[in-house]
């Protein structure tokens, strides 16, 4: 087969297998937050639907595929009908470069890490026309808040995401892993392990960083306008960004798919599970930031704290003569 | 909490309330109205937080022309009541920014708790027709 | 509904089209998102059934989008004045089909004890807006807002998928 088919066929296959994975993760995961959600609260969570509420989320999407789907009358046309789009695409494609395995992946490339980095950045594009083609002034509020926030994490997640680049001396993600096999670079460079995970936690917009849709100020945020089946793209996006950035975690910082007696893939999910249990977690429990306090956060503590961790990373790398 | 009651002219309302605000009464507690058959009363409830006192003030107020000063120049607080006032009793405040009814609908027409208020719309209980 | 005429077409057997329907009834009976309106006192007897004692995510109910244009459900839980009446009619307008109105407590019912001698409250919500489920009481117990939840999902049931 020629270079191009094969590549072709390699991405048609990727993005569909990660299309359904992202969507069986949306299955489990949304009834798992529910319940996980009840049970934090004291409550069981959805009960009756299926054993035990498994089916919760088929139900869901069963019933928003009814739908009408309203376009409101100022809605700028296109770009009403495109946003749901560009916002799910970048969540479902960085999936491509996501090696699973030593040998499993979609697209072998020595840049993979810009590549899964750098996707989600186009889905504030995503958010901002939905904000602005909406004809809602909470939409276009609650999205330029969101791209601000995206615009405020994305530096911290980058300077985190190039200590551990400089460490491991490659950008794909396949080489990060295999530099991992005497210890995770979590032990090593746990500061910039928090900030990772947490500004990836903001970029897929999850609780204690939601203030894009806090309720009870902006109504529902930038898909304020949004119903039906595009509503649930939206929601597939977040729940798409969310694994996406724990996967990025892992492979980053916590071995990916090594460990010693199951296969790869398993330790992989595995660790997966635990961040996004996780993130979860931090949803049921943690109020939410306020946007001038969490902006404030960002460029003023955590822009210098990742700068420094990359210095000091660096210095210590040349003094003590480690992987230069 | 220690209470007394004064009753001032219209004339001498805005005076008083001024000089009751240099006094220390700091708390515009309510400002409201009853429907006598010859004359409209207005009451207000003055609070002094730091000594603990209450104040009531009442005016009466001639029925063809119900006009009285606004306190809103005075204490912030009293903006909504005396909206209240006006969309129920039809009492206008001279003086204030945003003279409009607060309960009832824009295009409502009439005073509600005035005695002579009717309305079809009312339903009547069923010990009235007896 | 384009979904509806496409199932319709002369390739599908009528018992497929059976089973669609059903899947779909199921589907919409078991996810009610409804609107969180919360208007008087009854908004308090809502507020208590989500929460954690008479829990109502049991059934799927989520309370949790504050935006009508992803909702299913409105529950008017309150007494409902003349001024309210045109943003509840937009309200209504905004939201997607299928759609389904509660009208919970005895003043979203018919007036409830403001029916006498009152000049701006609406006689009953159903003046304003079409409604489906009715639950009386003043207000009503959580446990009377589930059963009325559940007389929605028996109404949703019954129903063909072609009315709505």
């Amino acid at each position: 087969m020629s270079l191009a088919l094969e590549v072709t066929l390699r991405a048609i296959i990727a993005v569909v297998l990660g299309f359904s994975f992202v969507g069986l993760a949306l299955v489990v995961l949304n009834v798992v937050e529910r319940k996980l959600g009840g049970r934090f609260q004291s409550r069981y969570g959805p009960l009756h639907v299926g054993w035990h509420g498994s089916l919760q989320t088929i139900a869901d999407l069963l019933k928003i595929l009814q739908k009408e789907l309203i376009i409101p009358a100022g809605a700028d046309p296109v770009l009403f009908r495109l946003a749901p789009y560009l916002s799910l695409v970048p969540a479902i494609t960085i999936f491509l470069a996501v090696p699973i395995s030593e040998n499993i992946v979609a697209l072998e490339s020595n840049l993979s890490l810009l590549i899964v980095l750098f996707l989600p950045a186009v889905s504030v594009f995503g958010i901002l026309t939905a904000g602005w083609a909406s004809n809602s002034k909470y939409s276009l509020i609650a999205s330029l808040r969101s791209a601000g926030q995206m615009f405020a994490y994305e530096i911290p997640r980058t300077l985190s995401a190039l200590s551990v680049v400089m460490l491991a001396g490659s950008l794909s993600l396949t080489e990060i892993v295999k530099n991992q096999q005497s210890i995770w670079f979590l032990v090593v460079q746990p500061i910039a392990f928090l900030i990772f995970f947490f500004t990836s936690l903001a970029e897929a917009n999850r609780v204690p960083f939601d203030l894009t849709w806090a309720e009870s100020e902006l109504v529902s945020g930038f898909f304020t306008e949004y119903t039906g089946m595009r509503w649930a793209m939206f929601f597939l996006a977040e729940y798409g960004a969310l694994i996406g950035s724990c996967f990025l975690t892992v492979l980053l910082f916590m071995g990916g798919w090594l460990g010693p007696f199951l296969p790869p893939v398993v330790w992989l999910l595995i660790k997966v599970s635990v961040l996004v249990l996780l993130s979860l977690w931090f949803r049921w429990t943690w109020p939410r930031f306020r946007i001038d306090q969490w902006l404030n956060f960002s460029w003023k503590f955590l822009v210098p704290l990742s700068i420094i961790n990359l210095l000091v990373t660096g210095t210590l790398m040349i003094g003590l003569r480690v992987g230069v | 909490m220690n209470e007394r009651a004064i009753c001032v002219r219209i004339e001498d309302l805005k005076l008083t309330l001024e000089h009751l605000h240099s006094e220390g009464y700091n708390y515009f507690s309510f400002v409201t109205a009853v429907d006598y058959p010859d004359h409209f009363l207005l009451v207000y409830g003055l609070v002094n937080t730091g000594k603990h006192e209450i104040t009531f003030i009442e005016t009466p107020l001639s029925k063809d022309k119900p006009v009285a000063p606004s306190s809103t120049g005075i204490w912030k607080g009293a903006d909504w009541h005396e909206r209240e006032v006006y969309d129920l009793f039809g009492i206008t405040f001279e003086g204030h920014p945003d003279m409009r009814r607060m309960f009832l609908p824009e295009e409502f027409e009439g005073h509600p708790l005035r005695k002579d208020f009717q309305s079809d719309e009312v339903e009547k209980k069923p010990e009235d027709f007896y | 509904m384009g979904l509806k005429d496409a199932q319709k077409g002369p390739v599908m057997p009528a018992i497929h089209l059976v089973k669609l329907e059903k899947l779909f009834d199921w589907g919409r009976k078991n996810s009610i998102w409804p609107l969180p309106w919360a208007l008087a006192c009854c908004g308090i007897e809502m507020m208590a059934t989500y929460a954690s004692r008479f829990d109502l995510d049991r059934f799927g109910i989520l309370g949790g989008f504050p935006s009508p244009r992803q909702c299913d459900a409105i529950v008017i839980a309150g007494t409902v004045t003349k001024k309210i009446v045109p943003v509840i009619k937009r309200l209504y307008q905004q939201m997607p089909e299928p759609k389904y109105i509660i009208a919970m407590g005895n003043c979203a019912n018919s007036g409830g004890i403001f029916y006498y001698d009152s000049y701006n409250v609406v006689k009953g919500v159903d003046t304003v807006i079409p409604v489906d489920v009715y639950i009386p009481g003043c207000p009503p117990r959580p446990e009377a807002l589930v059963e009325g939840f559940l007389k929605l999902q028996e109404k949703i049931l019954g129903e063909s998928a072609a009315e709505k």
